[in-house]
């Protein structure tokens, strides 16, 4: 809760590869500073990712870091990357399965 | 566009190449030669191409529409386009979105997937009745369409889908009986085509000659010869035409025997029968060849073609290609590859091709095409993905991985493909085929790329699903031997649920050898101490060997295992350990931070029972904490103490303000904090004499003079007009000369109009006429020889700056022609340029006509020519072109053609220019040239273009030619064969030519694409209008006048009938007799009545109908019930269900009809029924409209029924329909519903537990709250209210305070709103909220006291402009004038400007009141003006945002 009144610095990324799980999405974010947060949620009907997440910092430097940069190449694939303009979606459901 | 304009450019145009071809040599100039189709080798063909062969290529032509322009055909894509459909079309309750969406694929690719074509089968049977249009469009779909099914699959899916639509009493008629034909033909099924008809007799369906057409093909692909022949024998004697159709078929059919002479043979045969073989013979001759092998008689075969001008296009080479792979000639292939030209739509051709010999076991063929296709740009980094599509067939049909993984290898090497392996192994993961998985994971590991755990998802979510253990052990093995650990996330989500605990996971992974040391299984094991053990746990993590791990991998675990309170030693030493050591937070967190938001977890874990229970624990840990220097920091701290206050433990407060950091003591208070937050003779007579009066009388004549002469002027005297001018020149104003000079005109009298004008102007330089009498007088002169004075006076409308409107130009328009009509070219000529130079008019296409119409008038079509030049040159239209091309063409001046062809391509294009010259052909009635023009290649349908010349065809009658047209389009790309046949069935309607609409509709099937509805309804409409049969089902319209009358009467005695209430007299079989032709008119009537809301009448018509022991169709039973549902009827629409049951055992409520049914239910209390229905909706695979959920759900809360709120939510929540309901209809409706049975606790908890989770997506509670108030349950208020407050205060979530600001201030209820505004004042800051209540009640008259209240409760909530508007709304929607002016005055005064908006609607009250408004009316429209402000408020978020 002391946490939800902080600002975010939140990243919506999308055309993810199937290739590359949160584990990657999260090293590539890392060259821009702190990820503190990684967000690729699996459909549980088929095992795969929809290909798109969200990427928090712990900076606005960082966040403005990554926005500057383009394009965004992970495993030979364009990422599309924006500033989150919605707040992450219900994700209490597995607090574990975040770090994913 | 510029490939087309390329290709189109090989051949350089030359007419009198094809004028030469008409004449009786067919050597002309070496330019003709070309054009007939030597040298360029491959172009034109004059021949009659009607039918759609039987082919295996899914082709274009199947559909009306098939084959869009170029795109991206990523075959990724498109399965996800599917997943989407899937997903959309559960959803959609119409399925014609799927209908749109098949036609689409065909259209964009030729094919269509047997998932997409499955989905839409399902959802037509699921949804409703499907019409015989829909059936048409699906059994179509079951033959080439599908070239990634194997044959015999698609005709088991054709006669799948026929017999369930059957079932579902689809109207099938001979169309859908030719359509399964085809489908048999394409899909080279064995049949007994007696034992078809038979079966069609038996339908009572007669063949047509389509039908005949299709049998006789399948005795030929048999090599029944025979049989043909009795088949081609009763075609005779029925005098059905024989066509090129049937001879193409009996070339396969001596070839299949073996007589490839007698197959030879057919096409002199043909030529002496009067048909010219055309590419379907060439074709068939081809394949036949092929499947022989003989590829010398294959390539003569090709060049007969060419010299026979016949030309043969990719898709017919595609097939060669086919048959030669099929048949074993691969050695051939290469050299067929060759002579495929890469035309228009080549793409998607090449692509079905690749698809179905892959589908046949040919991937080595498949290969060598796919490597002909262009390879995609994308804007992506230049990296190449060709030949998805081919890899994931290759996977689907289970090709072999050595196969594979050399097509991968030689894709990648030659840079096609940049990741072929891996993208095989995600076609693999996707069809969940496990083998294949694990053997492309090796080569991809081969080739040294990662292999990851979430490769095996995939793999692992079906086993789980099937609760498969040793499939997912299996994988874990595997992924073990790949080298791939196992993971934390691939164990705790995808293995462990399987298994009943831990430890029996831990015994199956032993018993089946694999390994369990894996870092998966560590943190695996990590939580089961936590949850278990916390010394062990401890020891271990302890441990300086043991490996960096985040706390948020076992903190649920840790927190389970905290809350026992039974290892306080372990506790502390944990918390110590996380306090201070870095390998259990993420990089960048401070682990005191990490520390403290445990703690605070622990608290917030624990609900207030348990909290209490172990206070003394609490406390005691707390203290132990604070002697091991543990602290927190002031967020934290905070955090903990508000979760504290709510459950009243002080004593634990200060042992966790113990922990408090002491530089952060300096606390900020909570409410500075809030702040933050944001319509004659004798008359004439008459008149004289009166003149002459005033004129002794020296009074002023001119009024009276000016009557005078009008009155002459009716009766066209001009003399005495005249005269009377004399007697009174010096009286004559402007006005009267205009009369007079009116009067010339009209009497043709140029001379004179010229004298009047020109006293005129001596008297009154400046005087000028209207526009109307300028243009009469310019007529005049320019048609009596006075051109250049016509020209003055053009010039006199210019200086004068006479007003042109439209009837003026128009007028000008008409001179011109009329003068263009004497042949005078030079007149015309110079008026049009004077008038153009002088900008007195815009020159268009139609008013640069004259001038070429002069030049057709007098046969000068090469001056005419000339002049048209000129014309584009100077104004940049090209008029009357396309006569001047049809008159070339008939007097066959090549040399003037072949100058206006070069003209028009240099100008307009070849595009543009082959259109012209094909319309002219085509008027001249020389379609040999015409259809030639067609085959250019590159050529692409312009439909506006053959619009034109269509309803030229139409409004002049020229079916022959526009027959012509729409025959000579049948392969043109990209053409609307729908639209075409369309255009025929327009003029067919004009003429009353049935038997050419049913010629027109048995040619649809021939062309094998699907018509439009309207199509159906005009050959139905010309048929019905005849008097004939209609032999199909047509589409109804209930808003189709024609039929209302008969309806009326009809509709009429049902009601009379009804209304006697008599007993029905007994079904006499007279009666029985005469009712039976009635049926028909039910149906329709049916539906026509429900549209109109005549619900009562069609009731009684069902009623009529079932006494009369008729039976209607399922989907008028179902429409007469939803009209009945409508309107609250459950217990009328029940007995009509019962009616359509004892008719048609089978019928069940359509998906609509049962979501009505509900609401129904629901509205009258009867919840058990709407529940049952909801069930049985379920059960048979219906979607329930969210409409309908809610009402039930809001039913059940109301009767305080809280299982069945949760049956409800489980159920929605396994259809996946959840998001689009509001997020807040279970939580209020369970609140309510615990509420109504007394258990407020249970309603505060579930509410609170919403609205602290930080996870949940928190929406109004407003209902609820309004619920509550209604039924005056203070115990439940007050509770709620304690809860809003302290979620307000303690949680600084506002939602549900100001949820209940605003109802009590609904409810009137002022002064507890006040108190709660005392008590919760973060409410006022609420703005959005409070400013989305203000718009929402300034909607409804009467509600303005309602927002005077919330401003006086808090005066800032609102912007005073903002409020001020809506205050104005108000009175408007009041008729408040008195309140309105005020308000203006009040507004002036306090200088706060109105804006737009506000003045108009303050102006339209003054209006009102019939008086003038003090202020300028803004001019714009109402919307004008709402569209600015909202526009400029987004603008000005926008801004702030940044």
């Amino acid at each position: 809760m002391a946490a939800s009144s902080k600002k975010v610095f939140e990243l919506f990324v999308a055309r993810i590869p199937w290739t590359a799980a949160g584990k990657e999405v999260r090293d590539y974010f890392g060259q821009f500073g702190t990820v503190k947060k990684c967000l690729l949620k699996f459909e549980k009907e088929t095992g795969f990712h929809k290909g798109f997440g969200w990427v928090s910092f712990t900076t606005e430097e960082a966040l403005n870091n990554a926005l500057q940069k383009d394009p965004h190449v992970l495993e030979g694939t364009k990422l599309q990357v924006h500033k989150n303009r919605h707040p992450f979606p219900g994700r209490k459901v597995n607090k574990e399965s975040e770090i994913d | 566009m510029a490939a087309l304009l390329r290709s189109a450019r090989l051949l350089k145009f030359s007419p009198s190449g094809l004028l030469q071809i008409t004449g009786p040599k067919r050597s002309g100039p070496p330019l003709g030669r070309l054009y007939s189709g030597a040298v360029g080798g491959r172009r034109a063909g004059v021949c009659s191409r009607q039918i759609s062969r039987v082919g295996e290529n899914a082709s274009s032509r199947v559909w009306p529409y098939a084959v869009g322009g170029v795109r991206n055909y990523g075959a990724a894509t498109e399965r996800r386009d599917e997943v989407s459909v899937a997903v959309q079309s559960k959803q959609a309750n119409q399925f014609d979105w799927a209908l749109a969406k098949l036609d689409h694929s065909v259209k964009r690719t030729g094919r269509v997937t047997k998932t997409l074509l499955l989905r839409i089968f399902h959802d037509i049977c699921r949804t409703g009745y499907p019409s015989s249009n829909q059936a048409l469009l699906l059994l179509r779909s079951c033959g080439s369409l599908l070239p990634e099914m194997p044959l015999n699959e698609r005709t088991e899916l054709a006669h799948h889908v026929w017999g369930k639509l059957q079932e579902l009493r689809a109207q099938y008629d001979v169309s859908h009986y030719n359509a399964l034909l085809k489908v048999y033909l394409q899909n080279e099924f064995e049949f007994s085509p007696t034992d078809f008809l038979a079966k069609m007799e038996a339908a009572d369906i007669l063949p047509n000659r389509v039908t005949y057409q299709r049998l006789i093909t399948a005795y030929c692909q048999k090599g029944d010869i025979e049989g043909a022949s009795t088949i081609l024998g009763f075609m005779k004697s029925k005098d059905l035409p024989i066509t090129e159709a049937v001879f193409s078929s009996l070339v396969t059919g001596h070839a299949r025997t073996g007589d490839m002479e007698s197959a030879k043979n057919i096409l002199p045969v043909m030529q002496q029968a009067g048909i010219e073989p055309g590419p379907d013979t060439y074709v068939s001759l081809l394949m036949a060849y092929a499947e022989r092998g003989d590829i010398d008689s294959i390539k003569q075969t090709l060049e007969a073609a060419e010299n026979a001008d016949c030309r043969l296009m990719d898709r017919d080479i595609m097939q060669v290609i086919f048959v030669l792979a099929k048949s074993g000639y691969h050695e051939h292939i290469p050299e067929m590859i060759e002579c495929l030209k890469h035309e228009r739509g080549y793409v998607p051709d090449a692509m079905n091709l690749c698809l179905s010999l892959i589908t046949q076991g040919q991937e080595d063929t498949a290969f060598l095409i796919l490597k002909t296709l262009p390879v995609a740009q994308f804007e992506n980094l230049g990296d190449a993905e060709l030949g998805n599509f081919f890899l994931r067939h290759l996977v689907n049909r289970d090709t072999s991985l050595e196969k594979i993984s050399r097509y991968c290898k030689e894709l990648q090497e030659s840079s096609l493909h940049s990741t072929p392996l891996t993208f095989s192994l995600y076609c693999a993961l996707e069809a969940k085929k496990t083998d294949t998985c694990l053997e492309l994971m090796k080569l991809v590991k081969a080739e040294g790329l990662p292999l990851r755990p979430h490769y095996f998802w995939p793999l692992l979510v079906e086993y789980g699903k099937n609760q498969n253990t040793t499939g997912v052990l299996e994988i874990i093995k595997a992924m073990q031997g790949l080298g791939v650990s196992l993971d934390l996330a691939t164990l705790s989500n995808h293995v462990m649920p399987l298994f009943s605990s831990a430890e029996a996971a831990q015994q199956a992974f032993k018993a089946f050898g694999i390994t369990t040391k894996s870092g998966g299984f560590v943190c695996s094991g990590i939580r089961l101490l936590a949850g278990t053990n916390l010394a062990e746990l401890y020891t271990l993590i302890s441990d300086p060997s043991f490996p960096p791990l985040d706390i948020q991998v076992f903190c649920n675990s840790l927190l389970t295992g905290f809350k026992k309170f039974n290892d306080m030693d372990s506790m502390v030493k944990i918390v110590v350990l996380l306090y201070n050591d870095g390998r259990f937070t993420r990089r960048g967190v401070n682990t005191t931070d990490a520390a403290g938001f445990f703690l605070y977890n622990l608290i917030d874990s624990m609900s207030e029972k348990q909290l209490k229970a172990q206070e003394k624990n609490l406390r005691s840990f707390f203290k132990q904490l604070h002697t091991q220097n543990i602290t927190i920091s002031q967020n934290i701290y905070r955090g903990i103490k508000n979760l504290l206050e709510l459950y009243n433990t002080p004593e634990l407060l200060k042992n966790v303000n113990a922990l408090k950091r002491s530089e952060e003591r300096t606390s900020i208070s909570p409410a500075v904090e809030l702040r933050e937050a944001t319509d004659n003779g004798a008359m004439v007579l008459v008149l004289e004499n009166r003149l002459a009066e005033l004129k002794a009388e020296k009074k002023p004549v001119s009024p009276t003079l000016k009557q005078a002469i009008n009155a002459l002027c009716a009766e066209e005297n001009l003399q005495r007009a005249l005269k009377l001018k004399q007697q009174y020149e010096e009286d004559m104003t402007p006005s009267i000369y205009a009369l007079l000079i009116n009067l010339c005109c009209r009497l043709k009298n140029a001379d004179e109009a010229l004298n009047l004008k020109r006293e005129l102007n001596r008297k009154d330089s400046s005087a000028a006429l209207d526009g109307r009498k300028y243009v009469t007088l310019v007529r005049t002169l320019s048609l009596n020889g006075k051109v250049e004075e016509a020209v003055d006076i053009l010039k006199e409308m210019k200086e004068k700056d006479v007003v042109m409107k439209d009837p003026n130009i128009t007028g000008l328009f008409h001179t011109f022609c009329a003068v263009a009509d004497t042949g005078d070219v030079d007149a015309v000529q110079r008026l049009q340029d004077t008038a153009f130079t002088l900008g007195l008019i815009k020159p268009s296409a139609n008013l640069c006509s004259p001038a070429i119409s002069a030049y057709l008038k007098r046969d000068d079509l090469a001056g005419a020519l000339e002049a048209v030049q000129q014309c584009y040159k100077r104004y940049k239209h090209l008029p009357r072109m396309h006569d001047i091309l049809v008159g070339l063409v008939e007097i066959g001046d090549t040399e003037s053609l072949q100058k206006a062809m070069d003209f028009m391509s240099h100008e307009r294009g070849e595009m543009i220019m082959l259109y012209d010259l094909f319309f002219a052909f085509l008027q001249a009635g020389r379609y040999r040239e015409a259809r030639k023009i067609m085959e250019t290649p590159g050529m692409r349908a312009k439909p506006t273009r053959m619009q034109w010349y269509a309803e030229k065809c139409i409004s002049t009658n020229q079916m022959e030619t526009l027959e012509q047209m729409v025959d000579m389009t049948a392969k043109l790309f990209d053409c609307d064969r729908d639209d075409m046949y369309g255009y025929i069935l327009q003029l067919c309607k004009k003429t009353n030519n049935w038997q050419k609409a049913e010629a027109m509709w048995t040619k649809m099937q021939e062309e094998n694409f699907i018509p439009q509805e309207r199509t159906l309804r005009l050959v139905a409409d010309i048929l019905r209008k005849n008097g004939q049969n209609v032999p199909f089902e047509v589409p109804e319209t209930w808003y189709d006048p024609a039929k209302t009358p008969q309806l009326v009467k009809l509709a009429a005695e049902a009601a009379a009938e009804a209304a006697a209430a008599a007993p029905p007299p007994p079904p006499t079989a007279e009666k029985t007799a005469a009712a039976a032709p009635v049926r028909d008119n039910y149906d329709p009537n049916l539906f026509a009545l429900c549209k109109k809301g005549n619900v009562e009448e069609a009731y009684a018509l069902v009623k009529k109908a079932d006494e009369q022991g008729l039976s209607l169709r399922p989907g008028s039973y179902d429409c007469v019930l939803r009209a009945l549902l409508a309107r609250g009827s459950d217990e009328d629409a029940m007995v009509v269900k019962d009616i359509a049951r004892s008719h048609l055992p089978n019928f069940q409520l359509s998906e609509n009809a049962n979501n009505m049914y509900i609401i129904t239910l629901c509205k009258k209390g009867q919840i058990e029924g709407g529940l049952e229905t909801l069930k049985s909706m379920l059960q048979s695979d219906q979607v329930p409209s969210f409409h309908a959920i809610t009402k039930l759900v809001q039913a059940l809360g109301a009767q305080g029924d809280v299982e069945r709120i949760q049956y409800v939510e489980s159920q929605v929540k396994i259809l996946g329909i959840a998001t689009k309901l509001s997020s807040m209809l279970f939580p209020n409706n369970t609140a309510l519903a615990h509420i109504k049975n007394g258990d407020v606790e249970s309603a505060v908890e579930l509410l609170e537990g919403l609205y602290t989770d930080p996870h949940t997506i928190k929406s109004s509670m407003s209902f609820l709250f309004r619920k509550v108030l209604q039924s005056d349950d203070d115990n439940a208020l007050d509770k709620l209210s304690a809860m809003a407050e302290r979620l307000a205060n303690h949680f600084a979530c506002y939602i549900p305070a100001t949820d209940l600001f605003l109802q009590l201030l609904e409810m009137g209820k002022v002064e507890e709103a006040k108190f709660m505004l005392a008590r919760c004042n973060a409410v006022a800051e609420q703005k959005t909220v409070l400013l989305s209540y203000v718009t929402e009640k300034a909607q409804m008259p009467g509600q303005l006291d309602k927002i005077k209240t919330l401003v006086s409760l808090i005066p800032d909530a609102i912007e005073k402009e903002v409020l001020y508007s809506y205050t104005m709304k108000c009175h408007d929607l009041d008729k408040d004038f008195t309140s309105a002016k005020a308000l203006y005055k009040e507004m002036m005064e306090e200088g706060i400007a109105a804006d737009e908006l506000f003045l108009k609607r303050l102006a339209a009250l003054y209006r009102n009141a019939g008086e003038t408004p003090p202020f300028i009316e803004p001019p714009e429209s109402f919307k004008f003006y709402a569209n600015k402000l909202r526009e400029s408020r987004a603008k000005a978020q926008a801004t702030a945002e940044e």
